[in-house]
């Protein structure tokens, strides 16, 4: 038996030593255990061993035990602050941050949230596996140290290291230039998501507002906006706190992969399984999450909304819906013309009537005007006005109606949902989505039975290019069963941290002018990377139609001579714009080239920064000082910094402040005059535009703002949820370093009040205070009578095929790029510790199925092809997987493949008609645009591939 | 349930046992265990390749590779004609290609010199590593299966790593029963690797000694600088909180109440005979689905997988697990219920009980 170790031992070690670097070596181990490692071969340790002392019987009688000191001072640190991750996750978590000798060693949640409602499970700890090794990035490989002007062709990683004075003088000079020649509007700042770190949003956009530039939207950009909320509920979105899944009896978890893109609130879902609660998860896949449901319903792809609709037939044909609701909440007792597809209004049927006023009939046949139409009450939002009913509308009527144009047969959009809903039978469902008959019959059944019923909806049907009728059909079920305004109710979308707490005081911050150049990114995009020339005739002319209309305002603007001149500079931070954007080929290969400075911002060497021209090193998130919130929670906490930014690194305000003061300098050395703005009543004044920034426009203090901790300062002071008006109490900065504090109230974004005990549920102001609703007919409205939506057939929701699919034939595989558990977004794809856990490339799920009919195996290299592009990486097979879909968890970077490609390089670029319009039409207060809540979205499901596999490939 | 299941067996000589149970139900997959255990105890030193905590997808060959298959513990109840303990079983340490390497990668060169290879591990062709076969499981679409395991050393009541070491390197602490590798004493034999069944100890080439997961010691000893009493990381990091931390013999705990009242909370592969005093709640699963798209009442998990797993007391487990959800669906209440949900975040960590002696 010793030879045998022997032999082994020799081997091993020889194998297991190469593997460790001494760097690594040095890290790992302190003093002690240097000391230990002696360096003794085996000869000498079996001599030792000769020697050895007497241990009798080891358990629980062991007499040398000092040693056990080794792992007790591993256990050590020096100091810790509270901070967090500005990654769009909706996580939002509260960490500690350890430091132990003048570098971030570990972090580990904080776990102080205080608890609101001892009923639910504890809200602590929030966090998961990529916030516990943000610490990798403080002091990482790829950590950007100083500024950098790139030397070799953008994307080549050839850069040079400039001084801080020079890249602030160059990217000044440019700016200078631009807006001086009346370009400002070819300015573009992105960066996503307020709601991760405020400060450093605002940072940016203050200096970009402050320029007359153009501030890009990425709710709709990233497809992360439901469109069918506005359409439907006139308002962006509004969802539940995440604790208030387990106030539900019912759950149906609707392609939101929750175990693997919500994990800090996954809590909830799971235990709610522990409290009665039934949980059904439609995924296409037997999902992260199918696992642990109690029961999964598989559609195929792209049949959410027949599935929806099929079970909405279900509800309405066994009469399992909620009259009162109807009624009162929605716009389904409203008459309709026959003859032109329009809504009844008052106008048509009386002289003086209102062309915003719609029509019903109550029990006595009698014709009654809608309360809380948008012709009765003032403006989009009014809590003056109500909805609550003084007559009884019937929902099922079908009757002539005298008009000026004569007599015109009207009937109920009730009667017109009946319609379209006998379509979708038992087989026809069966049929389209693979679910059975009986299967999603029970389902609705059982939905539209419980006392509270709740959806989580998310990205899985969101990234369709008919989201919007998806959106509009699962909507319906919560509707039609009265599952809206109560706990444990509703249909939470979660996707992206796009909802601001905090509101005001951040837009005060980020935008001091109160003019706001705001843009569409997926039209900003997409028109500039040629989408007119590479799209159908129908959709070239409503683009050209909606921008022309000004429903949706385009940058640069047109000149008066009807030119439009490039975009040509663009300024990124806390995104990866590049890497994320769809259509990739087409934004490489027209869009970037029409830049002249791309300026990318970032702790990291992001896609985006490789591929820009010049790269500011930023603080990382355990360096600076901001705030944290999401919708996912109702508590605000902050950013500290744990350590001093690193090597050269700045925080985003400082960079943005100094950038600013050079404008200035530069301006008032050449005694430039200001600039008339185009569009607004106000001059851009570059002379003034340091001191513009760092003075509190809402105090009129000069100098104020000169630091991030006053800037956090300022959103907490001006915020109605963090110092409210009517409530003598305030939220403090000092306050949430100690520890997070729930919101006091909700500002006027929200749909519910926040209260005692309660987890957070929207819609309560219409539902249960009977407010109208911020749409056109003041109800919730499922149909929509704008021409577009009548042209295209989708005045009600309706299942459609794209139409636009690449050819099934040639590209069997349909495409799905969800979000994966490794990374947010493209933050955490490239970190070592993460990919270690993985297979340290990009990799495709595919089922064995069609794995082997392609002859590929588990580890092989393959292509994957359509004809915009192919990329290569590596198989894994996933018996999991349904047939026909090749799955790649997204957001790798471009250079983590070898032809530089990535998984935006297969998707085209699509922009759906129905999200340009405005309505109504004249004056917009139902749907018109603004940027993040009302725009077209950049989807990328609609996508068919084909796998082969690479000779002699075998995973590199 | 008669009064003998309520027996607590500590090993003989030891006061105290530390113990940990771990709801599958919960379990994501997530891998916040496996980095907070990474980022406290093995990042440098020779410890990179170490997962004291692993998280691997059942079913699967895990990590290390195929350690199921690596023999250890001992002889099976039958073998050792049902006497207490039998003889050890003979094992195998695996090689290095069955843990994987600690992957270091080219991001200096991809990123800041010119290089246009893509961000790939260096001189190194990956071939497995401690997550190769995450979500892969088994059976066909749409009734294919797969959960998490989360893994550490069970420090057993019958360590067979502790009778494998020749220089009684390896012992069992009197006061909680953490079973440590003296770090002083051992000379890396690896007996103990080839020892235990779950292969839960490492060898640590650049030390040239065995390491492994140390139930976080120092932090329930409150060892920090805060003086604080804290649960071992991968149990406080755990988003869903799927582990209870406790002791077996601290009756009024939660632990003792699953495992020896409620009987749903199962030792891993029991057959090994070592005891293990880490539990699982076994996992349930939805049901299979036909081919036209219905709903059947079949168990998607088949039943032989788990009792492979967790022995012949998994049926009954399931069973009364199921029988509880079913009461608190019909509006009752369960014990075994509030036991699996943090509503009461008091009875997760019970550290500080025998504080006093």
């Amino acid at each position: 038996m010793t030879d045998r170790h022997e032999a082994t031992e020799r081997d091993e070690s020889n194998t297991l030593l190469s593997g460790v670097d001494r760097r690594g070596f040095l890290k790992g181990i302190g003093v002690a255990g240097l000391l230990g490692a002696s360096g003794t071969g085996l000869a000498d340790d079996f001599l030792r061993m000769d020697g050895l002392e007497v241990v009798d019987d080891p358990i629980g009688n062991y007499p040398y035990r000092d040693w056990e000191d080794l792992y007790r001072e591993e256990w050590d640190w020096d100091s810790t602050a509270r901070s967090t991750h500005s990654v769009n996750c909706t996580g939002s978590c509260s960490w500690e941050v350890f430091v132990r000798n003048g570098q971030v060693w570990r972090e580990s949640q904080a776990g102080d949230y205080p608890r609101f409602d001892e009923s639910v499970p504890d809200p602590n700890p929030r966090g998961c596996q990529k916030g516990a090794c943000y610490s990798d990035y403080v002091n990482a490989d790829q950590r950007i140290k100083y500024p950098l002007r790139r030397t070799g062709a953008r994307g080549e990683g050839k850069w040079q290291r400039i001084s801080w004075d020079e890249a602030l003088t160059e990217i000044a000079e440019k700016l200078v230039e631009e807006v001086t020649a009346g370009r400002y509007d070819a300015i573009s700042g992105f960066t996503p998501i307020p709601a991760m770190s405020p400060v450093s949003f605002a940072s940016g956009s203050r200096l970009v507002n402050l320029l007359g530039g153009v501030s890009h939207s990425f709710y709709d950009w990233y497809s992360d906006l439901p469109p069918g909320q506005p359409i439907t509920w006139g308002h962006q979105t509004d969802n539940a706190e995440s604790a208030d899944w387990y106030n539900a009896d019912y759950i149906v978890a609707w392609g939101s992969n929750i175990n693997v893109t919500r994990i800090p609130d996954a809590k909830y879902f799971l235990e709610a399984g522990y409290n009665g609660t039934k949980r059904v998860g439609v995924f296409t896949d037997y999902s992260q999450t199918a696992i642990h449901c109690d029961e999964w319903i598989g559609p195929t792809p792209g049949t959410d909304t027949v599935l929806a609709l099929g079970m909405a037939r279900t509800i309405v044909d066994e009469e399992l819906y909620d009259e009162a609701h109807l009624k009162e909440q929605t716009d389904m007792p409203l008459l309709v013309r026959e003859d032109t597809g329009k809504f009844l209004r008052s106008a048509d049927i009386r002289d003086g009537g209102d062309e915003n006023v719609f029509v019903m009939q109550d029990a006595d046949g009698t014709l009654r005007t809608a309360p809380g139409s948008l012709g009765n009450r003032a403006g989009k939002y009014d809590s003056e006005a109500s909805i609550e009913l003084e007559f009884d509308p019937q929902l099922a009527v079908d009757r002539t109606v005298s008009t000026g144009d004569g007599d015109v047969r009207v009937r109920t959009v009730w009667l017109r949902l009946r319609d379209e809903l006998a379509t979708y039978t038992p087989e026809y469902v069966n049929e389209e989505s693979g679910v059975g008959q009986e299967t999603h019959q029970r389902v609705a059944r059982e939905f539209a039975q419980a006392e509270r019923a709740k959806i989580i909806h998310g990205k899985g049907v969101n990234d369709w290019y008919h989201n919007d009728l998806a959106n509009r059909a699962i909507q319906l079920l919560v509707t039609l069963t009265g599952n809206l305004g109560r706990q444990g109710t509703g249909l939470d979308h979660y996707v992206g941290q796009e909802k601001m707490w905090a509101s005001h005081g951040f837009s005060e911050l980020s935008y001091p002018t109160g003019n706001v150049r705001g843009v569409a990114t997926t039209l900003w995009t997409y028109y500039h990377a040629g989408i007119l020339d590479n799209t159908d005739e129908d959709t070239a002319r409503r683009i050209r139609e909606s921008v022309d209309n000004g429903w949706m305002p385009l940058y640069p603007a047109e000149r008066p001579n009807g030119s439009r001149p490039d975009p040509s500079v663009m300024l990124v931070w806390r995104g990866n714009y590049f890497n994320q954007a769809k259509g990739n080929v087409a934004v490489e290969e027209t869009l970037w080239p029409k830049l002249d400075l791309v300026v990318d911002i970032n702790f990291r060497m992001d896609s985006t920064a490789l591929y820009s021209d010049i790269v500011l090193p930023t603080a990382s998130h355990y360096e600076k000082y901001d705030l944290s919130m999401t919708d996912m929670h109702s508590y605000v906490h902050p950013f500290t910094p744990a350590v001093e930014p690193l090597g050269e690194s700045k925080t985003d305000w400082e960079i943005f402040r100094l950038l600013a003061e050079k404008i200035q300098e530069i301006a008032t050395e050449r005694g430039l005059a200001p600039v008339q703005d185009r569009k607004f009543d106000r001059e851009i004044d570059l002379q003034s535009v340091y001191d513009d920034y760092v003075r509190d426009w809402l105090t009129g203090e000069e100098g104020a703002l000169e630091a991030d901790r006053a800037a956090c300062e300022f959103i907490l002071d001006h915020s109605e949820e963090t110092n409210p008006q009517d409530v003598d109490d305030r939220i403090t900065f000092d306050q949430i370093e100690e520890q997070p504090r729930r919101f006091l109230a909700t500002g006027d974004h929200w749909t519910s009040p926040i209260e005692e005990g309660e987890a957070y549920t929207p819609w309560k102001q219409f539902v249960q205070d009977k407010e109208p609703w911020p749409t056109f007919t003041g109800r919730q409205q499922y149909y929509i009578d704008h021409d577009w939506f009548l042209d295209l057939g989708e005045e009600l929701p309706t299942h459609k095929q794209p139409t636009n699919e690449q050819d099934p034939d040639e590209y069997p595989l349909r495409y799905n790029t969800p979000h994966g558990r490794w990374s947010i977004h493209s933050t955490w794809r490239d970190n070592e510790t993460l990919l270690r856990l993985q297979r340290g490339e990009p990799v495709v799920y595919l089922n064995p199925d069609d794995a082997a009919a392609r002859d590929v195996e588990d580890g092989d290299t393959v292509r994957l092809y359509n004809d915009l592009g192919s990329v290569e990486l590596q198989v894994k097979i996933y018996p999991s997987g349904e047939p026909g879909t090749a799955r790649m968890f997204f957001a790798w970077e471009k250079f983590q493949f070898a032809s530089r490609n990535n998984f935006n390089t297969l998707v085209p670029m699509y922009m759906k008609p129905t999200q340009l319009v405005q309505y109504p039409e004249e004056s917009g207060e139902h749907l018109s645009f603004s940027p993040n809540y009302w725009g077209p979205t950049g989807v990328n499901s609609d996508v068919r591939v084909e796998v082969e596999k690479i000779d002699g490939g075998d995973g590199e | 349930m008669s009064q003998s299941d309520h027996h607590v067996h500590l090993a003989d000589g030891v006061d105290h046992q530390v113990a940990m149970v771990m709801d599958l139900n919960k379990c994501v997959g997530c891998q916040t265990c496996t980095v907070a255990c990474k980022t406290n105890w093995t990042q440098g030193g020779g410890r990179e390749y170490m997962y004291w905590n692993n998280v691997e997808t059942k079913p699967g060959e895990g990590y290390p590779r195929n350690w199921e298959e690596s023999g250890g513990g001992y002889e099976s109840r039958e073998q050792a004609h049902d006497s207490a303990h039998g003889n050890r079983r003979e094992g195998t340490i695996p090689p290095q290609k069955d843990y994987g390497r600690a992957w270091e990668f080219n991001h200096e060169q991809v990123m800041y010199n010119g290089s246009d290879e893509p961000l790939r591990p260096v001189d190194n062709d990956p071939e497995w590593g401690p997550n190769w076969d995450e979500d892969k499981g088994a059976g066909e679409f749409p009734n294919s299966y797969y959960f998490y395991l989360p893994r550490i050393c069970n420090h057993c009541t019958h360590p067979s790593c502790v009778e494998a070491c020749p220089r009684k390197a390896i012992y069992k602490r009197q006061e909680d029963g953490i079973v440590l590798v003296d770090q002083d004493r051992c000379r890396g034999y690896r007996y103990c690797v080839e020892g235990c069944p779950y292969k839960k100890v490492y060898y640590n080439a650049v030390k040239k000694t065995s390491e492994k997961c140390i139930f976080c010691y120092p932090r329930i000893e409150g060892e920090g600088p805060d003086g604080e009493v804290r649960p071992p990381s991968c149990a406080a990091d755990c988003p869903p909180q799927l582990r209870v931390v406790g002791f077996l013999d601290d009756e009024e705990g939660p632990i003792h109440k699953l495992v020896n009242e409620w009987q749903v909370a199962l030792r891993l592969h029991p057959e090994y005979r070592t005891e293990p005093n880490v539990y699982y709640i076994p996992p349930f699963a939805p049901p299979q689905h036909s081919d036209d798209g219905e709903t059947l009442d079949i168990d998607r998990i088949p039943r032989t997988y788990l009792e492979n797993l967790f022995g012949d007391d998994v049926h009954d487990a399931l069973d009364t697990i199921e029988r509880e959800r079913d009461k608190v669906r019909r509006g009752g209440s369960s014990e075994l219920m509030d036991l699996l949900t943090t509503t009461n975040p008091a009875q997760q960590y019970r550290l500080e009980v025998f504080e006093d002696e």
